[in-house]
């Protein structure tokens, strides 16, 4: 059962690519909040199975940061943090605001359970490095890299 | 103004120019010979100071083709930096400063940047030797690693080898190895041979975030993942026999190579500074070539604030590699079912390989207090430093240079080029030749652990995909690296360590 929020499969709006020791992804999405759920969901496929993931509670986001791409590094933060120390991996992300400088979300998952859940590795942190948002005609596509 | 810049710059990149659009094709940068293993990229635009490389005429065109020379000349930009931007022969392209990178910054007019020092503060090596020959240790091999697999947890958030309070972290963050020691992790002497003695001054608990602490409660006394490792192996060969003699190294000697850093306690102290960095930079008008090298100035309240917090994570780093040591041996003795005093796992030396500090070199004749940044390299401090052990003091600071978990590791030694050239430094490992992803192709179909075993190599990973990742020709040969140190003068060979056995986060 496929249970990430998004309509089209992953494969036509994330693209993974290398980075000589890490890894980075390249997603497009049709407008912000897409593309701020579909990173996180992006991230989460460098973790773990997302198949494996089931949506059985769920937390609230808040994060707020100088500006978009910063944004976007502090949601994908949060997220890593919330893995990290609560043991969880999550596989829907709703969005419900973000601006410029504010993002709220609902994330649902559950806790890691070694019998189910193969997790690959461990992101040391969402980097500033090569950061980027776009926008071109009503493509918005967002590129951002991993530290492992 | 800059930040200005900076935003209109990541709005207005299209889609086709992304993947690294904002940086230099390769071809603008003019690589000049200084000798056989030294090559100078002089002072253009906004660089300070030249950038310099370390490498062989047939390393430059691989490192030509990655973003690292790049990443150096933006160091090159950075205020106060003094006499060089250099770059060790592991050089690789890094978040900010390219991994192998080495800057000192004058304290008053120079910066202190987490992007020199990298998310996992302190990360490095110890090097244990034992009393026990190679062959002692063979028949055993696969229960060690076995015990070991299960006595120092690995992967990913592992957790479990020491719960601690957060009164008793903060004391792992003032006293760092010291602090496991008193715990009874380990011997009042492992602390003689470890770089700063396992214990940095000059930290500061108020500066380290709630996350941090929480992040550091469960990871004490882990590896950690991605290419952190505990590796069994032996002494192979000694190039240097006076040097190898100095450290009680001999032939088909037992080794033990622990390779980890400061786990998520390190990592969030970099992630939190990252932000304060950035808006330090606005405030002193410092203009980022890339917004990984935020920074600030060195004597300013947000430089103190980071450099204080880091060098909680620096103790923190000391204190999980001394309980992974500690560990380690206990694992020797129980499957070996010898007394500690019989296997005698001795630490020779162990080595910061990710650190900021403050150091006193001579710059043109005059002895001046600086800020080195090291990132993916190892101080190589020369004979007669009194920053070393006095059993070391002729021979110079070791210095240990992991290679892939299929080949072989390297001990070197510090020596007065170093000082003179480098700030006493070198390089720190062999680098990636293969991405993951690439690793992960090569892999595909092969049995890695069984390929190790028909070598004689036993290795046990969290996960198949570990293993593959760190697939041993994912690596560069570490030997053309301290071969180019060799070269250049910034080392000596001692000794080649080859693995039998490895544990991999």
């Amino acid at each position: 059962m496929n249970l990430n929020n998004h309509d089209a499969p992953a494969n036509s709006w994330l693209q993974e690519f290398d980075h000589t020791a890490d890894r980075g992804i390249l997603v497009n999405a049709g407008d912000l909040k897409q593309l701020f759920s579909r990173c996180a969901w992006g991230m989460f496929t460098i973790l773990t199975e997302m198949e494996s993931v089931r949506a059985v509670e769920e937390i609230e986001i808040n994060v707020n940061a100088d500006d978009l791409p910063g944004l976007l590094v502090k949601w994908l933060s949060e997220l890593n943090f919330f893995h990290n120390i609560k043991h969880r991996v999550y596989c829907r992300f709703e969005v419900m605001e973000v601006s410029e400088h504010q993002l709220s979300a609902k994330v649902w998952g559950e806790p890691i359970d070694p019998a189910r859940h193969v997790i690959y590795t461990e992101i040391k942190a969402v980097t500033y490095h090569g950061l980027a948002i776009t926008q071109e005609q009503g493509v918005y596509q967002a590129q951002i890299l991993f530290d492992l | 103004m800059v930040w200005q810049s900076l935003r209109n710059k990541v709005f207005t990149r299209r889609k086709s120019f992304l993947i690294y659009n904002h940086l230099r094709p390769m071809s603008e940068f003019h690589f000049k010979k200084i000798n056989e293993a030294l090559w100078e990229i002089e002072p253009t635009g906004r660089m300070r100071v030249p950038a310099r490389i370390y490498a062989t005429e047939k390393m430059l065109s691989s490192i030509q083709s990655d973003n690292a020379p790049q990443q150096a000349t933006n160091v090159a930009q950075l205020p106060g930096i003094v006499k060089a931007s250099l770059a060790m022969p592991d050089i690789h392209w890094g978040y900010g400063f390219p991994i192998g990178g080495v800057a000192a910054f004058d304290l008053k007019e120079g910066v202190v940047s987490p992007g020199g020092v990298g998310y996992d503060i302190n990360c490095g090596v110890r090097l244990l030797a034992s009393k026990l020959n190679i062959d002692d240790i063979r028949p055993r091999l696969r229960s060690l690693i076995e015990d070991l697999f299960k006595r120092v947890p690995t992967g990913v958030g592992s957790a479990g080898a020491l719960s601690v309070s957060r009164e008793e972290l903060k004391k792992v963050s003032q006293q760092g190895a010291r602090w496991a020691v008193s715990q009874g992790y380990g011997v009042e002497s492992d602390l003689e041979y470890i770089e700063e003695n396992g214990e940095i001054a000059g930290f500061d608990t108020s500066q380290v975030s709630d996350r941090a602490w929480l992040r550091g409660l469960e990871q004490l006394g882990t590896l950690g993942s991605g290419n952190h490792f505990l590796e069994i192996g032996y002494v192979a060969e000694i190039f240097d026999a006076v040097a190898a003699r100095a450290m009680g190294l001999f032939l088909n000697q037992t080794t033990i190579i622990i390779h980890c850093g400061s786990r998520g306690f390190g990592y969030q102290v970099c992630d939190d500074s990252l932000g304060k960095m950035e808006r330090a930079a606005r405030k002193y008008h410092i203009e980022l070539p890339d917004r990984q090298l935020a920074c600030a100035p060195i004597e300013s309240d947000e430089g103190q604030a980071y450099l204080g917090a880091m060098r909680c994570a620096i103790n923190y780093a000391f204190a999980n590699r001394q309980v992974i040591a500690h560990h380690a041996r206990l694992g020797f003795e129980k499957v070996l079912g010898t007394d500690r005093r019989d296997i005698g796992l001795r630490t020779i030396y162990e080595v910061a390989h990710n650190i900021a500090k403050i150091e006193t070199h001579v710059v043109d004749g005059v002895e001046r207090p600086l800020c080195v940044h090291r990132k993916g390299a190892t101080r190589a401090f020369a004979p007669g430093s009194a920053e070393i052990p006095a059993a070391y003091r002729e021979i110079g600071q070791p210095v240990l240079i992991p290679g892939d978990m299929g080949r072989y590791s390297y001990v070197l030694t510090g020596t007065s080029q170093a000082m003179m050239d480098t700030f006493g430094s070198c390089c720190h490992g062999a680098g990636r030749a293969m991405s993951r992803e690439k690793a992960l192709r090569a892999a595909k179909g092969r049995d890695i652990a069984r390929e190790m075993a028909d070598r004689g190599i036993v290795v046990r990973g969290q996960s198949r995909k570990t293993l593959d990742e760190e697939l041993s020709e994912a690596y560069k040969d570490v030997t053309s690296v301290v071969d180019t140190c060799s070269i250049a003068g910034i080392s000596n060979k001692v000794a080649k360590l080859v693995p039998i056995g490895c544990i991999k986060g």
